[in-house]
């Protein structure tokens, strides 16, 4: 067959999509695709990692798999298993780069004789490895959160691999220019290689070790998606769903880790509050000012669940405290019915467990709800000279609006301007910016 | 007498050798091997695929990087016999590393003098286990350390460490600089960080894991810190 060319895996095609115009069938396929690329694009580069051992080479079939899948669909029809094809595509375009290195020949062979073994729908047989490993993206997403990675290269590989984002994108999301970004990557596939980090899921005596570090990787990647750090986007779903489909995953292949869970229901609280933290106008919606009746009870539900689970194994956690912090309001019918001081305490066991002067200015908010606000500034009059917060807008935010609630206007505004400064994204700039025109508007009329 | 020659560069300088260094490399190869004075060596990979290694309070630590950030680096070493440090000293000014950076010697103490090492096992990568002191752990608990001998029994045995050493301490390394072509000596390590190499072994293992395993055994990871380094083949980009 000429290089280039893939054959269609079993499994036969639908009819051409009824199309009014060429255009709807374009965007429908376009949309299907997309949710293919969802579903499907860490599978696919976990399978080809595993099989090829390149990575640059598994995303770049990848990405030839779906470019083909837009350009064939549209006139072929959209397969009955859309997954399937773009497995099989992906890794015949991979057989036939291979083939055309000499160094490569034995791999070659070997993909062959994997590919010829299947049943041709292109599906690996499930639990086909030595491993156990149900699920292929789980090497991948212990070899991207390996300890000897730098915390921010895992999660750059991370996203990529498993979640198909651009590297433009990543960038953005982190602030970076794209060429570090760029850099980044590479260098920790080279780190990879030259170190010889194992593609694998670590043997379980390890286990207990290497989780928290995929931990801390999962929940950057659903903070990301909960609260993007710039550009207009405050929520990218992709994001959150992903972080908490691979928190899914993870609670599930170790049942006996408390701390999965906690994130996983850590995640499915915060998440469950989508819908009411962005109001029409794009705007961010404090937790106080939520239409509670829009948080996704059935999610709350589930997270209830694997909280309890966790909470069970009676070793506290990080993610455990958190999210027991975010089942509190949960709990809470309205703002006002909210337990704070109980907030306040749990606050307190989290900044003993971790000493994060994050968790600290959390805890001054709580206590200033529970105790008032002038209680909540003397914390932060403690927290602030340390200068661990500087140039974090939510801590002059904080400020502002104990300084607010004390009817301290002139200084609220001040520090409503310094925290709208620092603030990266849109809805929340414009937040800072509102309440810095009232504050204004205020000290004026006093 | 054993000496060590650890080969220090600014990583971002990788590009600048030139064809005049690598034939000066070939021909200190050439003059080292043919006279028996080279006993082992190797390139290192540079610094960012270093893992450091180090366990607190029963913690494994794993991080990214070498055991101390610094301009010039580790990048690597050759294991030389000779009759003394003077003689020691000019091998290493003629070495390219002298004066692309700086080559510090050595000298080997106690244990198992080196020896030609086996050319490496399919499938395995061999690692440079850099000792080195922390110092924010006090003398006390320093002293209060285990010998390295079990460990070394242990990783001999499972075919892990092929070759180590302990160093002799840094105020006693020599330092050589070659600038227009004139060797400046200085005693003293080729910088003056407060981690400081103690020791190295040289590990052949099937993974990082395994490397990684290795060091968090060692005694000195409970009292100082452990880089584990992957060779750098020969003629590799």
């Amino acid at each position: 067959m000429p290089a280039g060319q893939s054959p269609e895996p079993a499994g036969g095609a639908v009819g051409a999509p009824a199309a009014d115009t060429e255009a709807t069938a374009a965007s429908t396929v376009e949309t299907v695709v997309a949710d293919a690329f969802r579903q499907e694009w860490g599978r696919i580069t976990a399978a080809l990692i595993h099989q090829t051992g390149d990575w640059d080479l598994a995303e770049e079939c990848a990405q030839d798999a779906f470019a083909q899948a837009l350009r064939r669909w549209p006139g072929d029809g959209v397969p009955n298993r859309p997954g399937a094809w773009l497995m099989t595509v992906a890794r015949n375009g991979a057989i036939d780069r291979l083939r055309r290195s000499s160094t490569y020949h034995a791999k070659v062979e070997e993909m062959a004789v994997m590919a010829s073994r299947e049943t041709g729908t292109g599906d690996p047989e499930p639990g086909a490895d030595d491993s156990g490993v149900a699920d292929e993206r789980l090497r991948l997403i212990f070899t991207c959160c390996h300890p000897a990675l730098a915390l921010e290269a895992r999660v750059a590989l991370t996203l990529r691999t498993l979640t198909g984002l651009g590297t433009a994108e990543i960038a953005r999301a982190f602030l970076v220019p794209e060429a570090t970004m760029a850099k980044r990557l590479v260098r920790a596939k080279q780190k990879i290689a030259h170190a010889r980090i194992p593609y694998r899921v670590p043997p379980a005596s390890a286990l207990p070790q290497r989780v928290p570090g995929v931990l801390a990787v999962l929940y950057l990647v659903f903070n990301e998606g909960y609260a993007a750090s710039a550009g207009d986007d405050l929520i990218r779903r992709d994001l959150c769903d992903r972080a908490i489909a691979l928190a899914q995953l993870l609670a599930e292949l170790l049942p006996a880790e408390p701390e999965a869970k906690g994130l996983l229901a850590l995640m499915l609280f915060q998440h469950a509050r989508q819908a009411a933290r962005v109001n029409d106008r794009g705007d961010l919606v404090t937790l106080e000012d939520q239409d509670r009746a829009r948080w996704d009870q059935a999610r709350i539900g589930l997270a209830r669940r694997h909280l309890e689970d966790a909470l069970a194994a009676r070793r506290p956690g990080q993610y455990l405290i958190q999210a027991a912090i975010a089942a509190c309001h949960a709990a809470a019918p309205t703002a006002l019915a909210t337990d704070w001081p109980r907030i306040a305490r749990l606050y307190q066991h989290l900044a003993d467990l971790t000493g994060s002067p994050v968790v600290e200015l959390n805890r001054a908010v709580a206590v200033a709800m529970a105790d008032g606000p002038a209680a909540g500034l003397a914390l932060l009059q403690r927290l602030e000279p340390a200068g661990a917060l500087a140039g974090y807008y939510l801590l002059p935010a904080t400020r502002a609006d104990f300084l607010r609630r004390l009817g301290r206007h002139q200084e609220a505004a001040s520090a409503y301007e310094q925290a709208a400064a620092l603030a990266g994204t849109g809805p929340e700039r414009r937040f800072l910016n509102a309440r810095l025109a009232e504050a204004r508007a205020q000290d004026r009329s006093v | 007498m054993q000496y060590m020659l650890i080969h220090a560069g600014a990583p971002d300088l990788d590009w600048a050798w030139d064809d005049e260094a690598w034939a000066a490399l070939t021909s200190w190869l050439d003059e080292a091997i043919g006279s028996g004075v080279s006993i082992e060596g190797s390139p290192l990979r540079l610094d960012a695929d270093a893992t450091t290694v180090k366990v607190r309070d029963g913690q494994l630590i794993v991080t990214d990087g070498p055991y101390a950030e610094t301009k010039e680096q580790v990048a690597g070493y050759d294991v030389i016999e000779c009759a003394g440090l003077e003689e020691a000293t000019g091998w290493a000014g003629r070495h390219p590393h002298s004066w692309m950076g700086a080559v510090e010697v050595r000298a080997l103490v106690g244990g198992a003098p080196a020896v030609h090492l086996p050319a490496p096992r399919a499938g395995q990568t061999r690692y440079m286990m850099l000792v080195c002191t922390d110092p924010a752990v006090g003398p006390q608990e320093v002293a209060s350390m285990e010998s390295a001998d079990a460990w070394a029994a242990e990783m001999d045995g499972r075919g892990i460490r092929l070759f180590g050493s302990e160093l002799e301490p840094p105020s006693a390394a020599r330092t050589v600089r070659v600038r227009e072509r004139r060797a400046i000596v200085t005693d003293g390590p080729f910088v003056e960080t407060k981690e400081q190499v103690a020791g190295f072994d040289v590990l052949e293992c099937a993974d990082l894991d395994e490397a990684i395993e290795a060091a968090a055994k060692h005694p000195m990871a409970r009292v100082g810190i452990v880089e584990v380094r992957p060779f750098r083949p020969l003629g590799d980009d």
